[in-house]
């Protein structure tokens, strides 16, 4: 089943939530609604499953505008931020609702529903916990409860809020890997919301990349880290240095770097961003284009965050650890850098 | 950590003991010692002269009102309670906070204002009272009078209990419950009433407590007619100011008796309550 948002707008009194957004989501995709808080991505995704009603565009599931049917017609599964589990209902009760409050010709049979029931908490790994209530669960138990409750009305589509955000990270981690492992059996088409863009790299076939209101990028992980199609989607992906330049006849000049760009016809401020492994350092030797000074040294693993002063510019370079002890380099001393690539936007 | 292992919160020894010795007095004095009269004054002649005041036809009658009144008029504030806070809880509208505090009224408004409020508007010479009696409708100096009256003093005991409760447990057990295909009442039946039934009992004793008790708003509508319109509180009343003090400390520990029998099902509730509430918030 496919997703397809088309020119959706929604404000809530005069703040603007989702601004003219569009967005289509192929079948049997895993997509990640990635952005940082008050991006809109929330609202989309509550859109999307009818929770609340755009003020002018629509959403086709399957090529059907599902806002001429009724809520419960629809089977989406949605999974809450906060689980949103039935208090005062057992793991059994909580996965079973949706199928006993189906109306009376399509109710399954108590043996039925024991069936179904019995075979999603198997697939959530929750057999042994069917008599437990929420309260006496562990988040990562209740988060589990609240994906086989929402399978159980056999969605079309299945939404996730911030499915992990509420758990610590080991448990989040794993979680992680389960549901993708799981995503690859069951194949539904699933749209999550999430700020942790190492969640949305990790899990994703695509991610849609948000900010105040509108989609700034959909792309794969690796596309969207490699080829950022905005300034916004550099800064908020991962981490890059941000170094203001200025452009003519196609180059941009930053210090004594010259950098390639796309613009052939413009000339004025840019921005170029440059990820931390995409500097070169080596030992200074009297020929180099650049020069800067080491500041401090981070050891983070296998690799370590050298902070260099450039001139004015702070630039923060990951090298392996290896390396930097071949170079003999430390703190103080001078070093040659290079750019390897640059991204640059125009404006400032 | 007790309060005794930390210096900084120790008062000292005279100053402990005085605020001990305040309280407990206040309490005594204030509480436990009116009551203790009502039940010595009401057994002062003998047990044989207690149950004979209590046998009185106007007093058992009076008994019988006030069950009556209750028996209505909590049941209508237990529904318009919940459907209240339901609005309240779970919905954003205009004017809510306005209509908010409208239900605060009857707690700032005395009863004695509430009673002549119905009969001005029910009473022979209110609004309604040329076609009332037109049509051989009694409101006041009647059951629905005090019924009325009765409601209007208890309105906010359910409203004002569930409110909160329901504010802070928000909509997204019901969000869940209609994503799973469930529909409007089935989604209060099986989601919303479980999770306030506790703070429900509680707020329907609290109300049942005030409406066996109201005195102001009833005693201007009900026209004091013996045997017939009389409540409890009352019937306490009347005794009292025929100098018959027997039968109107008899007839005030019956009563009393009614309050303190809430009273316990609400410590025993409050203490129920409390463990469902840790175990939902946990």
């Amino acid at each position: 089943m496919t997703i397809e948002v088309r020119n959706v707008c929604k404000s809530f009194g005069a703040y603007q939530a989702l601004d003219n957004v569009s967005l289509t989501v192929a079948d049997g995709e895993l997509m990640a609604l990635l952005g940082p808080s008050g991006s809109g991505k929330t609202t989309l995704l509550r859109i999307i499953a009818g929770l609340d009603q755009p003020d002018s565009g629509e959403v086709l599931i399957h090529g059907q505008d599902l806002s001429k049917q009724a809520v419960r017609d629809r089977r989406v599964g949605f999974v809450f931020q906060h689980y949103s589990l039935f208090k005062n209902m057992s793991v059994f009760e909580n996965v079973a609702f949706g199928l006993r409050v189906r109306p009376r010709q399509q109710r399954p049979s108590d043996a039925e529903i024991k069936r179904r029931v019995d075979e999603l908490l198997g697939l959530v790994q929750l057999d042994p916990f069917a008599a437990r209530y929420p309260a006496q669960l562990s988040g990562g138990q209740r988060q589990r409860v609240a994906l086989a409750r929402a399978l159980a009305i056999e969605p079309k589509v299945l939404l996730l809020d911030e499915p992990f955000g509420a758990l610590d990270a080991r448990v989040r981690k794993e979680l992680r890997r389960w549901v993708r492992k799981l995503h690859k059996e069951i194949n539904v088409t699933s749209v999550f919301v999430t700020h942790d863009q190492e969640e949305a790299l990790e899990l994703a076939d695509r991610i849609a990349i948000m900010n105040l209101g509108e989609i700034e990028q959909v792309a794969t992980p690796s596309e969207a880290y490699d080829r950022p199609a905005t300034q916004f989607v550099s800064e908020f992906l991962g981490f890059a240095n941000r170094l203001t330049c200025h452009v003519e006849n196609g180059i941009a000049r930053f210090g004594d770097f010259s950098l390639p760009t796309e613009f052939d016809n413009y000339a004025g401020d840019a921005v170029a961003y440059v990820r931390p492994h995409e500097i070169g350092l080596n030992r200074a030797n009297g020929h180099d284009i650049a020069r800067a000074t080491i500041d401090s040294i981070v050891a983070l693993g296998p690799t370590a965050r050298v902070d260099l002063a450039y001139g004015e510019q702070r630039l923060e370079v990951l090298v392996d650890r290896e390396r930097l002890t071949e170079l003999g380099l430390v703190v103080g001393d001078p070093c040659a850098i290079t750019i390897t690539r640059a991204h640059v936007f125009r404006g400032t | 950590m007790d309060r005794r292992d930390r210096p900084a919160l120790r008062d000292p020894r005279w100053a402990r003991g005085a605020i001990f010795v305040g309280g407990i007095g206040f309490l005594v004095l204030f509480v436990v010692l009116p009551l203790a009269t009502v039940a010595v004054e009401a057994f002062a002649k003998g047990f044989e002269l207690y149950l004979h005041a209590l046998n009185d036809p106007d007093t058992i009658s009076a008994i019988q009102m006030t069950l009556t009144v209750a028996a209505i008029a909590v049941p209508l504030n237990c529904i318009f309670g919940v459907a209240a806070a339901w609005a309240f809880g779970k919905f954003e509208f205009r004017g809510k906070t306005i209509l908010l505090s409208l239900i605060d009224l009857p707690f700032s408004v005395s009863p004695v204002i509430a009673g002549m409020v119905f009969l001005l508007v029910f009473g022979l010479q209110g609004w309604f009272g040329g076609w009332l009696r037109e049509h051989h409708i009694k409101i006041v100096f009647a059951l629905p009078g005090l019924v009325l009256a009765t409601i209007f003093v208890t309105l906010p005991f359910v409203a004002r209990e569930l409110i909160p409760l329901m504010q802070e447990q928000g909509t997204e057990e019901e969000e869940a419950a209609r994503m799973l295909g469930a529909g409007g009442f089935r989604i209060f039946w099986s989601i919303t009433l479980p999770n306030i039934k506790w703070a429900l009992l509680y707020g329907v004793l609290l109300c049942n407590a005030r409406a066996m008790g109201e005195f102001g708003a009833v005693s201007v509508v009900s026209g004091h007619i013996r045997g017939l319109t009389n409540t409890l509180p009352l019937q306490v009343d009347i005794l009292y100011n025929e100098y018959n003090m027997v039968a109107a400390f008899a007839t005030a520990s019956l009563l009393a008796g009614l309050a303190l029998i809430t009273l316990a099902a609400k410590s025993f509730l409050e203490w129920r309550y409390a463990d469902q509430l840790a175990l939902t918030r946990r």
